[in-house]
This record gives C-alpha cells, sequence and structure tokens, in this order.
C-alpha cells in the first residue's frame, strides 16, 4: 500500500496544500485509537504529467475507527489551492453527510493548517451517527448500544461499525469499541528505546465483534497502550473473561474495567512495595549496595563480606511482588564455572512473606544471607576455581 | 421501470476529452440536450405483452466552466445566477446535467459532486439530470500509455445509479426494432435542410401526407357505416310498432270472443240459426254449380259440390277466392301469383 513516511508524504504535495497535509500526519489524531497518527498514501496530481512537481493534490487518507480502517479519498486542486477538498468515502457509498453541519467545510479556511484535521474529525462524527442509524437493523444490538449509550462512563467513547455482513455467513454483524475509563497516571515511566517517538495517551480499549444480530457468535479483545501493556507484564498478561451466553454489554463491560483496574492497581502497588523494598535494603546494607535499579526498582546488587569471604548477591523482583517472591542470586567474587562465569547459586525459596513490609523483608533476609553463607562458601570452593 | 441510457455522438465525447488533455487540472461544466422516455413492447414466448419504458439522454453539447466550484460554493449550494451566465444565450431548459473530469481518481461520485447534483435538479426543477464523469489515469508507470475511463449517473431516491453510456460513431447499430422518432440533431444546417424539403413529405400537423389520406377515407367509411345503422334502427323501430299493434288487435279479438262466448243469449241463437240456414241452402245442390249440356240439362254425376269453390273468409284474410266461370268447362286456370 506503498506506505509513506510523512516527511516523503509532504515532499512530494503540492506547496500551498504541504501546510494542511502537515498538520494531518504529524498531528492528526482522531477517535479513541489515538495511538498512531493518520496514514496518507497514493498520493497522486490533477496535473497533466508535463506540470513540473511537486503537485500532487488527492491521496488516501487511513483512518482508525472502531477496530477498522477507513479508506477516504481527499481530492483537492494543485491550479485552485484555495478551493476546500472533495472526499470519496470508500466502499461507504451510501454516507452522505449534511454539508451545513460540518462547520469547517461552510468556514473553509485554506489559511488555516488546522481545517483539513478539523473538517475530518467533523466527517468521523457524521461516520459515527451513520453507523450508529445502520444498527436499526438489529434491535438486539441497537438495544446494547442503546444501554450503553445512556451510561455516562461509556456512551461519550464509543465507536461502531455496523452493517458489516459477515464473510462466512452473511449475517449482519458489527463491532463496538469502548474506552475503558481508568485512571493510568500512577503506572510507573515506561521507559522508550526512542524518545523522539511519543507513545500516546495511556488508554484500554475493548473490542466486542458481534458476528450475528441475535448475539449468538461474540468475541472481546482487550487493546492497551504501550505503557499499560508494559507495566501488566506484556501482552498475554491480562485475560478478560469470554462474552457470557445471553449476556449484555452493559454487564459485560464494567466486570472487565473492573479487571482491568485491580491489576493495575496491583501493578502500581508492587511499584512502590518494590520501591520501598529497595529503600529498606539500601537502609540496612548502606555501603554494601553496589548498584539498584532505580527507575523501576526491579533489581538490586550488594557487595557482602563474611568472614572474609566476600561475595555478590543480585536480587531480583519480580513483576507481581510481593505476591510473587525475590529471586536471590548468590555469587562468588572468587570462583569460576568451568564455562568461565563467576561461581553463582540462585535461591527462590527461602523465609518469606508478602506481608512484610519492606524493612522486615530487609532484615529477614539479612538472616538467611548469615545463614546460607558458609554453606555457599563449602560449595564455591568445591566446584568452582580461583 | 424506466432503463436509462445516455447516448452522445463521437464528436462531443472527443471534444470532453480533447479540452481536458488541454486543461491543467479538473474541469467541469454542464451538458445539454434532450432527454425522452419512449414506451418499448416486446413480445416474447413466456410474456405476450411486455412493455418497459426506456429513458434516453442525448448529449448534443457540452459548456465548460472557466473554472471550478463556479456555480456552486463549498457546501454545494447552487447558484442559478451563475448557471445562466455560464448557458449564456443556451436555453436553461436544454440543461439535462452537468459533468466533471477528475485525473487520477476512483470512478465514483465524491461527495461534493452528490450534494451539488441533487440541488442542481432542484434549482433549475428537473428531476430527471445526468452527472457524467470522466476520470483518465495513467495506465503504466512510466506514463507511455493513459486510460479514460468514463460512466454516467442519475439519483434515484438519493441512490446514485450508474447508467450505461453509448457512444454513436456510425449511427446506433444495436437498433433493430422499427424508429419512431428521427435521430436527433442540433446542427443548424440539418435543420434548414428539413424546413426546405419537409412540406413535399409531411403536411402541416407532422403527419406524412399519405397518413392523411388514408386518414381521410376511413372517415368517409365510417359516415357510410353512420347511415346505414340509422336506417336499420329506424326499420327496426317500425317493426317493432308493427308487431306491438298486431299483438293489441290479437288481444282485443280474443278478449272479445271470450265475452261472446260467456254471455249466449237470442242474439247467438238467431246467429246460428241463420247460419244453419245458410249450410243448408249452400249445400243443397240445386244452388250448386251444374255442368249443363247445350239443351240446359245438368250433366249427371258431375256438379262441382266435390269441387266447390273456397270461399274467402274474414278469418283468412289475403286469400282470395278462386275465379271460377259458372256454365261453361273451361278448365281452371292457373292464378297469377300474388305480388
Amino acid at each position: 500500500m506503498n506506505n509513506m513516511s510523512p516527511e516523503v508524504t509532504l515532499h512530494r504535495i503540492s506547496p500551498e496544500l504541504r501546510p494542511l497535509l502537515s498538520s494531518v500526519v504529524r498531528n492528526g489524531r482522531v477517535g479513541l485509537d489515538s495511538t498512531n497518527c493518520l496514514r496518507v498514501t497514493d498520493l497522486k496530481t490533477g496535473c497533466t504529467s508535463l506540470t513540473p512537481g511537486p503537485c500532487c493534490d488527492r491521496f488516501k487518507l487511513h483512518i482508525p475507527y472502531a477496530g477498522e480502517t477507513l479508506k477516504w479519498d481527499i481530492i483537492f486542486n494543485a491550479q485552485y489551492p484555495e478551493l476546500p477538498p472533495d472526499f470519496i468515502f470508500g466502499e461507504d457509498a451510501e454516507f452522505l453527510p449534511e454539508p451545513s453541519e460540518l462547520p469547517h467545510l461552510v468556514q473553509w479556511d485554506s489559511g488555516d493548517p488546522e481545517c483539513l484535521l478539523q473538517l475530518v474529525k467533523e466527517l468521523l462524527q457524521q461516520y459515527h451517527h451513520y453507523q450508529c442509524q445502520r444498527l436499526r437493523e438489529s434491535s438486539r444490538l441497537l438495544f446494547e448500544y442503546d444501554s450503553l449509550l445512556e451510561d455516562p462512563n461509556y456512551g461519550r467513547n464509543m465507536e461502531i461499525y455496523a452493517g458489516r455482513k459477515n464473510s462466512w455467513t452473511g449475517e449482519f454483524s458489527a463491532r463496538f469499541l469502548l474506552k475503558l475509563p481508568g485512571d493510568f497516571s500512577n503506572i510507573p515511566v515506561y521507559l522508550l528505546k526512542d524518545t523522539a517517538v511519543d507513545p500516546g495517551e495511556d488508554v484500554a480499549l475493548l473490542s466486542v465483534s458481534f458476528e450475528d444480530a441475535e448475539a449468538t457468535q461474540v468475541f472481546p479483545k482487550l487493546y492497551l497502550s504501550p505503557s499499560i501493556e508494559h507495566a501488566l507484564g506484556g501482552s498475554s498478561a491480562l485475560h478478560i473473561p469470554a462474552f457470557p451466553s445471553g449476556g449484555c454489554l452493559i454487564d459485560y463491560v464494567p466486570q472487565v474495567c473492573q479487571l482491568l483496574n485491580n491489576k493495575v492497581q496491583y501493578v502500581i502497588q508492587g511499584y512502590h512495595k518494590r520501591r520501598e523494598y529497595i529503600a529498606a535494603f539500601l537502609s540496612h546494607f548502606g555501603m554494601g549496595v553496589v548498584e539498584y535499579d532505580a527507575e523501576g526498582f526491579t533489581k538490586l546488587t550488594l557487595l557482602l563480606m563474611w568472614k572474609d569471604f566476600c561475595f555478590l548477591v543480585h536480587v531480583d523482583l519480580p513483576l507481581y511482588f510481593p505476591r510473587d517472591q525475590p529471586t536471590l542470586t548468590f555469587q562468588s567474587v572468587y570462583h569460576f564455572t568451568s564455562s568461565g562465569q563467576l561461581y553463582s547459586q540462585v535461591q527462590k525459596s527461602y523465609p518469606y512473606s508478602p506481608r512484610w513490609d519492606g524493612n522486615e523483608m530487609a532484615k529477614r533476609a539479612k538472616a538467611y544471607f548469615k545463614s546460607f553463607i558458609p554453606q555457599f562458601q563449602e560449595g564455591a570452593f568445591a566446584n568452582g576455581k580461583l | 421501470m424506466a432503463e436509462p441510457t445516455v447516448r452522445l455522438s463521437g464528436i462531443v465525447f472527443s471534444s470532453l476529452a480533447f479540452q481536458h488533455v488541454n486543461r491543467d487540472s479538473d474541469v467541469e461544466g454542464l451538458i445539454l440536450g434532450e432527454s425522452k422516455f419512449e414506451e418499448q413492447v416486446t413480445i416474447s414466448d413466456s410474456q405476450a405483452d411486455h412493455i418497459h419504458i426506456e429513458e434516453i439522454y442525448n448529449i448534443q453539447k457540452h459548456i465548460s466552466c472557466l473554472k471550478l466550484n463556479d456555480f456552486y460554493n463549498s457546501v454545494g449550494d447552487v447558484n442559478v445566477a451563475a448557471v445562466n451566465k455560464i448557458l449564456a444565450d443556451n436555453k436553461q431548459e436544454n440543461v439535462i446535467g452537468w459533468y466533471k473530469q477528475r485525473r487520477n481518481s476512483d470512478q465514483q461520485m465524491t461527495f461534493r459532486e452528490k450534494v451539488v447534483h441533487e440541488k442542481l435538479k432542484a434549482s433549475l426543477s428537473n428531476p430527471h439530470m445526468i452527472f457524467v464523469l470522466l476520470t483518465p489515469s495513467r495506465l503504466t508507470p512510466t506514463g507511455s500509455t493513459h486510460k479514460m475511463e468514463y460512466a454516467a449517473f442519475i439519483s434515484r431516491s438519493r441512490h446514485f445509479v450508474n447508467v450505461p453510456v453509448l457512444v454513436n460513431n456510425l449511427g446506433v447499430l444495436e437498433q433493430l426494432a422499427y424508429w419512431k422518432a428521427s435521430a436527433p440533431c442540433s446542427s443548424a444546417g440539418y435543420h434548414r435542410t428539413m424546413n426546405t424539403h419537409s412540406s413535399k413529405f409531411f403536411s402541416s400537423n407532422g403527419l406524412l401526407r399519405e397518413v392523411n389520406d388514408v386518414n381521410s377515407m376511413n372517415d368517409s367509411l365510417q359516415l357510410e357505416l353512420q347511415k346505414a345503422s340509422r336506417k336499420l334502427v329506424e326499420s327496426e323501430r317500425l317493426v317493432e310498432t308493427l308487431q306491438t299493434d298486431i299483438s293489441v288487435l290479437r288481444r282485443k279479438l280474443s278478449e272479445k270472443k271470450k265475452s261472446e262466448a260467456g254471455k249466449g243469449g237470442p242474439v247467438d241463437q238467431r246467429d246460428q240459426v241463420l247460419h244453419e240456414a245458410f249450410r243448408s241452402l249452400l249445400c243443397c245442390r240445386l244452388f250448386h254449380t251444374h255442368t249443363l249440356t247445350l239443351e240446359a240439362f245438368p250433366v249427371p254425376g258431375f256438379s262441382e259440390q266435390d269441387g266447390a269453390p273456397e270461399t274467402a273468409s274474414p278469418l283468412r284474410p289475403g286469400k282470395r277466392p278462386k275465379e271460377t266461370l259458372v256454365g261453361t268447362d273451361r278448365k281452371r286456370r292457373r292464378s297469377q301469383p300474388s305480388e
């Protein structure tokens, strides 16, 4: 589909139209799924081939909506850049919005770089109304929509794609995309490899596909923004329940929402617990701390000595700490294994309780070190080589 | 249901294409021509009488706008004054639609084109208008070959339907039925020629002259038929009247007979006696006609009693008594047939 980077797109577009398109490709986030900007492909021109470039003035705009991607043709005229654009709404030939309800079309201002983006948003609103109207084909799905609409938590953040015929059965089908309400502000900062890329707003989207008008085949799916997905431990960390037979969205969606929020709170608490744990170890072991993870608080390394025997202790805190026990890796600073690595032993079972606070965990860990080190030393001498 | 078709001559089509090739942007304009509805009756094995209506749009001329969005604004509202200005000397009623030429785009109507089309129909008060779309595009990446796609659209209940476009070059080759109307032509020279020579073939009302003669003959036949019908009606009425009179008379007679049979008095008896007397008298051989000899003696064994002449009776009107010659032995002449 000849994907183009924004820079290439802007380079090929007619100079008079460049500001309009710039805001679309750089800042264009519409709808619920705003993790990615709008995408432009199939740049073409309405001028003759003899016209020197750049003179592209028509293109396809890919717009994410309700789990689908709308492909709308936008047509300008390079010779008349002041004129408003025209649209072809892809496969939705029946979609005909009321022009007077598009303020940025009525008062088109080619000098305003945001005008095109705002017009696209207004068209998308009208498209949403058009899709909701199509739900009238199924009383069951219309009921689902009306019941969700009444709830302010979900009614204002909903996208519907309706009237799509199931390619196998030919039945009327629809998809609901809902933005789940939740406070994700306390989730630990997500470290991005490329800091120039804005990960976007933290959002959780629930997609529910009805493959038939009577809601006997319903397939839910949860989409998380990268930071939330990372914070929860990956895409497979959270399993949402299946849609109950005979159930309805107004009961199911809050259930999923609660599950997600519980998980997020658990992760946030785990982050604080880890921080508390590390702080306690810093307090107890002071100068013995070699290094620790100061952002995620997931790792800690200590250099300790017992009867002139120095050793390292690596503490790895799992994601679901304190429910899951930290792993302790004892490492000799003198002895090597046959493969050239420092001799080490991993301990996952030692006295531990998730109900202890950080201070208690540090004290108990210290006591365990004292009891385990003689055994480790013997092992190092026996199995390692200097 | 009407089956629409758009027809344009090769000259007009090539003019449209040529115009766009020479413009460095999209082009739009108005289409002039005529639209007509023809009823076609087809007979097939499955259906004896199938009537369908053909909707034909003949494109005869196009007028291009000097710039885009010339007669409408950003929301598609049509400016009729601007349309009239574009038309100049052409009549508004000749407008049958508008066209757009869009390079490198899909063969579909856009959002604004649909809105403008509906508003143009309303503004010009013409519910039957077409929109012709031409979309030239590059066929090869090098640009060595280009294609020109074209289509026409009409709107039915705000749904836009693709209509076949036929480009006439040397005539409409698919025409198989009889021509019911002459091919449309807007050429001034064609009209001058027709005006000069048409009076030889057509009368003032536009029909062929022979058709008028046949019609006159038909009218005369109708008059004769009407006369004969009137005479028939009169004679039938006369017969009816006479039959009514006869019925009345018969009824009176039967009533009279009934009333006389019921009374039975001295008048009747006297009539009976008189009747008997006359019978006896008439039956007497002396009063019969005799065949006599020359000496005035009856010829024995030969009398007219056996062949007694029939007497006229009032009950048998119309029958006249046979004429006989008394005292002669002439043979009876055959009576003459009555008229």
